[in-house]
């Protein structure tokens, strides 16, 4: 029982459920004791996006130093755009929608890692650049308009059963999938054998390149669902739709618990650190802390986690 | 006698608008514009568009191109205005990234003999005009309403837009000395919703459970539908909720007001405000005496203007008004005076 606990306490994910549920409980005797169950409900709802894109990005960040995509926060909002334009409130024409969004998305992927094989310019500028072409098309589509999501896909967006969204247990189910594909599958296992030491892997005869275009693609695509889902919650597809999730998207990751420096990929960690951020937030927020604070507070935070999760494994400097 | 007037206004106008033509003909007209990137700023753009190809086509300006930077980069606009300068215009109407930090290029171009007209992101450089909007007096008139509505006072969540823009802090102050004014009212919440409804539903979701009962909800615009939302899916009652001129805004207050008479106003500021300073810099290129300090008039949409401001809004835009010249004018004479 006690080498279980230990064990347990020793999964670098188990630190930000902990964090979070310290948060949600600061917050609540905060606010008098009550409204916790409605917090944890709408925490749910909210990390279940910020979970979406996380994904994506760790599996990028996964496959080693330097592989990162900042283009997530315009092609979720390429995908909202193109979705809620080609559905024009018409429930009949939401698997056009999606299906255009997600074909969007994956061309976006495609482009990325273009720019990263054929130019062979680093992940970080080309992603990057990309997103100012992306937005630059949303806005030529979408012309800043908002369109209504149609009623269908807004009560799927926006369900709850007992307080749990539906979307949270479909993202849920993802998640799940995407950590058994990082553990027990070949494309999972170069994932992370290209980010341990990349030479080595092609050395081994495992093909990084086309695993390298797949996680670019599969990040482009999360980020295209989440666009999706957004417009269907919020009523909507809005040009700054995506602003929130760059950093998060990051963050996520890294609190989460996977390896900055790569080949060590965390999918649970995800979950808790998207909880915690949100319920940071909140938490602030009831303190009445201004948003200097809170940014204050979310850089201390990943620094902290990223200076402890380094000196906890010397092996791998 | 009505066409009579009609008649006699249509020929003055005529006159004024021939007036300019012998002036400002070959005149250039620049916009710098430093964002894009939500449905405000692309409405502002259309306006500019609309209102400045008809006035090159007609002869009233020589040219009037726009230039969006990509990234709301102070360092990315600085080398914009520069080379606007050396293209040779003769007007620069600018939309600032921060009131202060292109004070020195702002100063280039004045030396340089260009006209500088500033509008909604202002400038602080002497030399530039500016077209202002008292934001502050925008948030002091959500509160006014409230006096009128609901006397008896409560409990008011605040949504503030994004963080240290100093349209959020004068919109905030605004509020705040209508809260300290009326003592009735209570500010028990507050969040940034940064101009967007997805992050409004999100803050408000997260603070709501925390809070007692709310009255009503002061907002800085593009944030009301959302925290509408937030205060559905939490199951609490509709309190008050400013809103900000938003098509889906407006949508969503007129199908409260069918289903339970539901009340509320709606206030921002009219996209087409760069028609206006368009229109400033085109008198001042004609030699026409304008003060340095404009302040624009808001636009307030109430109970009784609803149905008529949704018809004329596009969907999911923003309800707007394109200016004149005429009203350049008077707005000119106004602050003159």
């Amino acid at each position: 029982m006690k080498g279980l606990l230990s064990r347990l306490l020793g999964q670098p994910w188990v630190g930000s459920f902990l964090a979070a549920g310290l948060v949600w409980l600061l917050a609540v005797v905060f606010a008098g004791g009550h409204g916790g169950g409605e917090i944890l409900s709408s925490a749910l709802a909210f990390a279940t996006f910020t979970v979406i894109v996380g994904l994506g990005q760790m599996m990028v960040i996964t496959t080693g130093p330097g592989n990162v995509d900042l283009s997530i926060p315009a092609t979720m909002t390429l995908s909202g755009v193109i979705a809620m334009k080609l559905m024009d409130t018409e429930s009949a024409l939401i698997l056009v929608g999606i299906a255009a969004a997600m074909g969007a998305s994956f061309l976006v992927g495609v482009a990325n890692y273009g720019l990263i094989r054929l130019l062979r310019i680093p992940p970080i500028i080309a992603t990057l650049s990309s997103s100012f072409l992306v937005l630059s098309t949303a806005i030529s589509i979408g012309r800043g308009l908002r369109i209504k999501p149609p009623a269908p896909l807004a009560d799927f967006a926006t369900a709850r059963a007992f307080g749990v969204p539906f979307a949270a247990i479909a993202v849920a189910a993802l998640a799940a999938i995407i950590g058994l594909t990082l553990k027990h599958t070949i494309y999972g296992r170069t994932v992370a054998a290209i980010g341990q030491n990349e030479r080595a892997a092609w050395l081994a005869g495992l093909d990084v390149r086309r695993t390298r275009f797949a996680t670019y693609v599969l990040s482009a695509m999360l980020a295209g669902l989440c666009g999706v889902l957004q417009s269907g919650f919020s009523g909507g597809s809005a040009l700054n739709m995506g602003d929130d999730f760059l950093l998060a998207s990051i963050a996520v990751v890294v609190i989460g618990g996977t390896s900055v420096a790569g080949g060590r990929g965390n999918v649970p960690g995800i979950w808790g650190a998207a909880l915690f951020m949100y319920l940071l937030v909140t938490m602030l927020n009831i303190f009445g802390a201004s948003p200097g604070v809170r940014l204050v507070m979310t850089g201390l935070i990943i620094i902290a986690v990223i200076a402890v999760a380094g000196s906890e494994n010397p092996r791998r400097a | 006698m009505r066409k009579t007037v009609f008649g006699i206004v249509s020929v003055g106008l005529l006159v004024a608008a021939s007036a300019a033509v012998a002036d400002t003909k070959d005149k250039k007209i620049a916009l710098s514009n430093n964002y894009a990137g939500n449905s405000w700023r692309q409405a502002m753009l259309k306006s500019w568009d609309k209102v400045t190809k008809p006035a090159v086509a007609s002869g009233i300006v020589a040219a009037a191109d726009a230039y969006t930077t990509s990234e709301n980069q102070v360092t990315e606009q600085a080398a914009q205005i520069q080379n606007l300068i050396l293209q040779g215009y003769n007007a620069i109407v600018v939309n600032a990234a921060s009131p202060d930090a292109l004070n020195g290029v702002i100063k280039q171009a004045c030396d340089a003999g260009i006209t500088v007209v500033s509008f909604d992101g202002i400038v602080t450089e002497p030399c530039a005009w500016r077209v202002a909007v008292d934001f502050k007096k925008m948030g002091r008139v959500e509160v006014d309403y409230l006096t009128k509505k609901m006397p008896a006072g409560g409990n008011l969540l605040e949504i503030r837009g994004l963080a240290g823009v100093f349209v959020d802090d004068a919109i905030h102050s605004g509020i705040e000395d209508g809260v300290k004014a009326n003592p009735q009212y209570k500010i028990v919440g507050s969040v940034h919703g940064n101009w967007a409804q997805e992050v409004a539903q999100k803050e408000v979701a997260g603070i709501l459970p925390s809070l007692p009962e709310i009255k009503a909800v002061v907002t800085q615009g593009g944030d009301g539908y959302g925290a509408a939302q937030a205060f559905a899916a939490a199951g609490r009652p509709t309190p008050l909720i400013v809103m900000g001129n938003r098509q889906d805004e407006l949508q969503w207050w007129k199908e409260q007001k069918d289903k339970n008479g539901y009340e509320t106003m709606s206030v921002s500021i009219a996209p087409g405000v760069s028609t206006l300073a368009f229109w400033v810099a085109q008198m001042i290129l004609d030699g026409k005496q304008v003060p340095k300090d404009l302040t624009v008039p808001f636009l307030q949409i109430d109970q009784a203007d609803l149905e008529k401001s949704l018809a004329t809004t596009e969907k999911g835009g923003v309800a707007n008004v394109e200016y004149t010249a005429d009203d350049a004018a008077k707005v000119v004479a106004g602050a003159s005076k």
